[in-house]
């Protein structure tokens, strides 16, 4: 008998994969007791032998990315990606989290606070406020920049409960905008001298045409910073900046953002009657449903895959699967929900403009 | 040392009625009698990072 | 900043500064694509500090060029992208709009 190389054997198919590498290049299975087939194939020539190319051209690419809208609204977004590699769904993930910047308050002066809460957590939660302010239309406050109305906003905190009346309830609201800078006098030296407030505005920002229509304040009204009991006051002012999430979380522009892939579930065989009766009720998603498929025999289908949360209560204890669990590799359900500051369609793009210029600045680099 | 030692003002436990004291003063609330009184916060600003 | 021989420019470590796994992952992926490349890799020595370095192999091609082109890969692949991402919005709102002018007609 000839040699005849396995590869060139009848049965095996040419030009592309045999069916069970395919599966484990393209998905994850989910079994009972952990998932298979996680890692990809990153090397282009990994099926060089089987004469399949594995690798992705800039071609291809454009030619395979899909992106389809789910749900947008003001501060959320649901949307799927498919044909790009999780590396860059989650460089965009991690970018969205860490990279993009906003503006937070970061300086706090406590002229007075009788108030329950410590001075320094009480600036920490003042820190953790969402601000409505466009961080585009700010530059980042240097270590040695003196502040100006081109890189802080100042926010004045003066409330006092009066003894005898109720307890009060300080909210986010009652942070007021000072469009002129600070007003407190830094303690000078030389009594003599004329007195510097701890930022130095050339102009209000009120007068400035980016603010004129738009005035800058905090994206939600209450939220509860603290609460006065009679006789309590606080008084303070809180200088906010612009920073990226990396530094510190109360500037990441996202309450989260994540992405999932996109669930397969496969029957491995018909499940009929009392057996797909079960099958339906163990899913907590709803998964399955039952489909008659006439002479009142009822059999089990997929109906929404899309809600499995791959919780493997359907594969859980059972001798022979009926179910398989799988995962795609190359569909994202991509999910952002904004802090508010920025749009999240406009956060994603600017995520995507990030790593264009970290790409961007390390080729300069090199040349 | 100062000559002429400035009196501070503090705070009533009880009625939270303000007090000037001077060294040597009884420390007792004018008000009500009490005799646990708390130094008034200073109104020097304080500066704190907010993280 | 590049670790290489000077005799063999086809193999090189990188190291960036103020770089993560965002862009390294994502590079390694572009370098992977690359038939020039023959391995390709990267690592963070030590979490705290802010570099990463990134091992490039090729089969003969100097490996900074093949780098660049891995980065400038990854930007083109970035901009479409940005680029479908955003005409997906819009096609998304107009279709909404349509959806919300059809409901008020209905009234």
């Amino acid at each position: 008998m000839p040699k005849v190389s396995a590869l060139d054997m009848p049965d095996v198919p040419k030009g592309k994969l045999p069916e069970h590498l395919e599966v484990q290049r393209t998905r994850v299975v989910c079994n009972a007791d952990a998932p298979i087939h996680t890692e990809p194939f990153h090397y282009s020539g990994a099926f060089a032998l089987m004469g399949v190319d594995n690798s992705v051209t800039l071609e291809s690419f454009c030619k395979n990315l899909k992106i389809e809208v789910i749900e947008l609204t003001e501060d959320t977004m649901e949307f799927d990606m498919i044909g790009i590699d999780a590396s860059l769904a989650n460089a965009f993930r991690r970018i969205l989290i860490a990279e993009v910047p906003t503006m937070a308050i970061e300086n706090v002066l406590m002229v007075n606070n009788t108030s329950v809460i410590p001075d320094e957590v009480l600036a920490h939660r003042l820190g953790l406020i969402p601000l409505n302010a466009d961080p585009k239309l700010f530059e980042y406050l240097s270590e040695h920049d003196t502040p100006n109305e081109r890189n802080t906003i100042v926010f004045k905190l003066a409330v006092s409960c009066k003894k005898g009346s109720p307890r009060l309830t300080v909210k986010s609201d009652q942070l007021k905008w000072l469009p002129g800078g600070s007003e407190l006098e830094m303690e000078s030296p030389t009594p003599s001298a004329k007195p510097r407030t701890y930022t130095s505005f050339s102009r209000s920002q009120d007068s400035m045409p980016e603010f004129a229509n738009k005035p800058l304040g905090v994206k939600h009204q209450d939220i509860i910073i603290d609460k006065l009991g009679p006789g309590q006051a606080i008084e303070l002012e809180a200088h906010a900046v612009k920073g990226i999430g990396k530094v510190h979380a109360k500037w990441s522009p996202v309450a989260t953002a994540w992405y999932r892939m996109l669930p397969e579930v496969i029957l491995l065989k018909e499940i009929k009657g009392v057996d797909a009766e079960k099958l339906v009720k163990k899913c907590p998603v709803n998964v399955f449903d039952i489909e008659d498929v006439g002479k009142g025999e009822k059999k089990a289908v997929v109906a929404n895959p899309r809600a499995c949360t791959l919780c493997r209560e359907c594969i859980r204890g059972v001798n022979e699967p009926q179910v398989e669990l799988r995962r795609a590799k190359d569909h994202f359900i991509f999910k952002i929900e904004s802090a508010g500051a920025i749009p999240p369609e406009v956060l994603f793009t600017d995520a995507v403009k990030i790593l264009e210029e970290k790409c961007d600045r390390v080729i300069c680099e090199l040349s | 040392m100062d000559p002429q030692p400035e009196p501070t003002s503090y705070i009533c436990g009880d009625c939270g009625a303000e007090n000037t004291l001077k060294p040597g003063d009884v420390i007792q609330c004018r008000e009500c009698g009490y005799r646990i009184l708390y130094k008034k916060r200073t109104r020097r600003v304080v500066q704190y990072e907010a993280r | 900043m590049e670790h290489g021989s000077l005799t063999d420019l086809s193999s090189s470590t990188f190291s960036l500064i103020d770089e993560d796994h965002t862009l390294a992952n994502s590079v390694r992926f572009t370098l992977n694509q690359d038939p020039r490349v023959q391995f390709s890799g990267y690592s963070i020595p030590h979490p705290s500090d802010n570099k990463v370095n990134i091992r490039v192999q090729t089969t003969g091609d100097p490996a900074k060029d093949v780098l660049k082109d891995a980065l400038q890969n990854l930007m083109l692949m970035c901009k479409h992208v940005r680029i479908t991402f955003d005409d997906t919005v819009n096609d998304f709102r107009a279709t909404e709009k349509v959806e919300h002018m059809d409901i008020n007609s209905n009234r």
